[in-house]
């Protein structure tokens, strides 16, 4: 498959690249980018493949990133502290699954976006302090290791997806998405293919914060928990081309690096830009960026015929 | 005046109509029967604008209103009593029958026209500010019938309109719709309770399957033997 | 007497979350479109009100008679460009596409607000902004009664226009089954602009008066969505008063929070009563729909 190949040329390109450089900004935004393709694809694996709109993703990305950094900069060596991160993110978002998918469509959007900020605020008062990583640690801070952290991690949760989506549960998965109610007619159990989607969801989600954690100097915990990110990850997703494999990614490369681009001119003008693509992409062009490059490859293919 | 010719309509690939022929002349009474899922509230919806046809040619006074809103037909003069009414149950029957009178031109008749649906349905006029909701079966299909004049319609289409009702309302519903027709109205009657309106009709068609495959006088299908056996099954077998 | 006092003030503020629910509600009741950028509406009604002081004095309440049908229009607009594609889908869809494009309508106008007014907070404050009724030992601001008041009119007015005006009818005939009102004339296309466009309208009065008596600042576009949303979750569709109720209870709750618990999980109690309520009975406490 043509998307698959230039995928996997992109991640060798990017695991190569800090053999030709040692810029940092470069490598910073090579980190953000992986970042970017976690988060967007732990929300298209529950929002797109399950077509349950969570507005509360960044509740597990904060959940990651709260227990990751509290563990690590305790002293337990990181691959200790990230899993547990996913982990409880992953328990959380099952522990409100179950209520939370008694509620169809919009109440579940809503619900969730509720308790991602109740969560929010919760921790702004219970740590308003700056978490910062200790002294010993940032005299030693390596770029390295979280640039290869992160991009091990986007490969992966491109993998998981890959994997999952032709599956007989990734079918499942899909056919609850189509029409719960036929699904459950012909035997598929709508909510546990939902729990199954949520599950894997948060717990990437998790990752996705826990390596924020390892990777951030320093920030207030309250804002891994800012709905910032889950609009990013909506974002990201269907800019890219929601409930695809490889949208997430051409999403998250598109808005990282159009962010920056766009940074210099004024802060927050990358979320108009964004927020109109958006709108555009929801309203006409629901395969977003994705199905752009197939029709442009399918009439670059015609013409190469002639 | 109707004019229907040729009329296909689709849900998404699936053809429900496929290519129906139908006249209803000024002043006519006309049915429409045949088995569930014949297509004759297709039909209907699709006369009154709620559906479009994917071919063919829907002609009202020989003006082509086959894509036409709902709001364009029900001003050209049909009127649609929905199968199951489709009341708005959390209005008053008041309410209800001044909302038939939404159009510019039935609104200019509105009191009148409401004079006119009170005196016919006498059991309206006593509960006009009840929640349509609250009404009984009958009562509640008057109120569809009343709204769908308070329109002033000259084309009166009626979905099932004995749908759940006692043999008894039935009855006197369809006087109305006689007294209606005496009046001038033409009516096109799509109905499962063959028995009854045949009896009444001048006219009817028979539809299965998305196709006329029958027309004629209604006194006549009534005593055909194919009907007969098809629609009124071993109890009419005795009765003539 | 801290209760009482936080009571009322609970009750002033839950004037105004009932308004800016009743402009959602009626939205979402007659086109199934959940608008999540009414927050943001209300907001750019604030800044309306704001600016027609800052830059021409003009008294706020005065400016609501322009604002509101600035709004109005604005609300025109946005039904046009965007919503009115949405509406054409069936319910489900339609409902989760509207949260769609009102999430990225959202961040536009969010951003757009930072950009054209900073991020800083602003505040309408009139000669007689200080004015205090004192009733037993309490302090009741009268500047932010007579936003209640005002509120409660308004809703007056709009439940009026809806029950006895033909093209109110109209729009409740729609909101109950919009095939039979199509059947009956009514072109559902208009009736759809119309209750958006005042929909939007209220948002915008809504933050008029936020502006008058609180303040306002970009972000209070997310913080009173949810404000709306709660609301509705909490009174259910269907009742313009229903949701004036539900937004005092709303401050009510605030109020009992901030004595109770302090003033930092003000906004947590809500949020937790809105999750049980949308758990355990979606069609809201007064609601007779699911």
């Amino acid at each position: 498959m043509k998307l698959r190949g230039a995928g996997l040329l992109l991640a060798a390109a990017f695991a190569a690249l800090p053999l030709f450089t040692i810029r940092s900004d470069l490598l910073n935004l090579g980190v953000q980018i992986f970042l970017a393709v976690v988060l967007a694809q732990s929300w298209n694996l529950l929002g797109g493949y399950a077509g349950q709109i969570n507005l509360g993703h960044a509740a597990f990305f904060g959940l990651g990133a709260l227990v990751t950094r509290t563990l690590w900069v305790g002293g337990t060596p990181l691959i200790f502290a990230i899993l547990p991160g996913a982990l409880v993110a992953m328990l959380f978002g099952l522990t409100i699954g179950v209520p939370a998918f008694r509620l169809r469509g919009a109440y579940f959007a809503i619900g969730t976006l509720g308790l991602a900020e109740i969560l929010r605020i919760t921790i702004g008062n219970l740590l308003p302090q700056i978490s910062t990583i200790p002294a010993a640690e940032l005299t030693s801070y390596n770029i390295l290791p979280r640039y290869y952290l992160t991009l091990t991690l986007a490969m992966v949760s491109v993998g998981v997806v890959a994997w999952l989506i032709p599956s007989r549960l990734g079918l499942g998965i899909r056919a609850v998405r189509e029409d719960e109610a036929a699904a459950e007619a012909t035997g598929v159990s709508a909510l546990r293919h939902k729990l199954l989607a949520l599950a894997l969801s948060t717990a990437m989600a998790g990752l996705a914060g826990g390596a924020f954690a390892y990777y951030h100097v320093s920030y207030y915990p309250q804002h891994t928990f800012s709905p910032a990110w889950t609009f990013d990850a909506v974002l990201m997703s269907y800019i890219g081309g929601v409930g695809t494999v490889h949208g997430p990614v051409l999403g998250a490369l598109f808005y990282v690096i159009l962010k920056e681009i766009l940074a210099v001119q004024w802060v927050e003008f990358h979320l108009i830009v964004f927020g109109v693509l958006f709108i555009l992409v929801v309203l006409f062009f629901p395969g977003g960026l994705i199905e752009a490059w197939q029709r442009a490859s399918r009439v670059f293919v015609r013409h190469r015929r002639m | 005046m109707l004019e229907i010719t040729n009329l296909q309509v689709a849900y998404g690939p699936l053809l429900a109509l496929h290519g129906v022929d139908l006249i209803i002349r000024p002043g006519e009474m006309v049915a429409l029967v045949g088995p569930n899922g014949a297509g004759k509230s297709t039909l209907l919806k699709t006369i009154s604008g709620l559906l479009a046809p994917r071919a063919g040619a829907i002609r009202w006074q020989d003006e082509k209103i086959s894509a036409a809103s709902p709001q364009r037909i029900v001003e050209h003069g049909i009127a649609l009593v929905p199968e199951g009414r489709r009341l708005f149950a959390a209005m008053t029957v008041r309410e209800n029958l001044e909302l038939g009178a939404f159009t510019e031109r039935a609104h200019r008749e509105k009191h009148a026209q409401m004079e006119r649906v009170f005196t016919l349905f006498p059991r309206l006029f006593e509960r006009q500010r009840q929640r349509a909701g609250l009404l009984s079966g009958g009562e509640q299909q008057m109120l569809a019938l009343g709204r769908a004049l308070m329109g002033l319609p000259r084309l009166l289409l009626l979905d099932e309109p004995s749908l759940g009702l006692a043999p008894k309302i039935v009855e006197s519903i369809f006087a109305i719709l006689a007294q209606l027709h005496r009046d001038g109205m033409s009516l096109l009657i799509v109905e499962q309770n063959v028995h009854a309106v045949l009896a009444l009709v001048q006219r009817a068609y028979i539809l299965e399957g998305g196709r006329i495959v029958g027309e004629g006088d209604g006194k006549i299908l009534l005593a055909d033997d194919h009907i007969r056996a098809a629609y009124l099954g071993p109890l009419a077998r005795g009765a003539v | 007497m801290i209760l009482a006092q936080q009571l009322i003030l609970g009750v002033l503020v839950g004037g105004l979350y009932g308004l800016a629910a009743a402009g959602l509600s009626l939205t979402f009741g007659v086109l199934r479109v959940l608008n999540v950028a009414h927050g943001e509406l209300l907001m750019l009604g604030g800044y309306g009100t704001f600016w027609l002081f800052t830059l021409w004095q003009i008294d706020p309440f005065v400016s609501l008679l322009a604002v509101a049908p600035a709004m109005f229009v604005l609300g025109m607009v946005l039904y046009w460009a965007l919503f009115q594609f949405v509406v054409k889908a069936h319910e489900e869809t339609r409902i989760k596409n509207s949260l769609l494009i009102g999430f990225g309508l959202t961040l536009v106008l969010h951003a757009l607000a930072i950009r054209l007014w900073t991020a800083d907070e602003r505040a309408v404050t009139t000669a007689y902004a200080g004015a205090v009724l004192r009733l037993g030992g309490l302090a009741i601001p009268w500047l932010r009664l007579s936003c209640l008041v005002f509120a409660f009119a308004i809703l007056t007015a709009l439940h009026l226009f809806l029950a006895k005006a033909r093209w109110g009818r109209a729009i409740r005939a729609t909101a109950e089954d919009w095939e039979a009102a199509a059947l009956m004339g009514i072109p559902v296309g208009k009736t759809y602009l119309l209750a958006f466009a005042l929909g939007t309208a209220l948002a915008g009065i809504a933050g008029g008066l936020v502006s008058i008596s609180y303040s306002i600042s970009p972000s209070i576009g997310m913080e009173w969505t949810l404000k709306a949303l709660i609301v509705i979750v909490l009174a259910g569709l269907g009742s313009l008063f229903g949701s004036f109720a539900g937004g005092i209870i709303l401050g009510l709750a605030e109020a009992m929070s901030v004595v109770f618990l302090g003033g930092p999980y003000r906004e947590v109690v809500g949020l937790i009563l809105f999750l049980i309520v949308l758990v355990v009975r979606p069609q809201g406490l007064f609601g007779a729909r699911a």
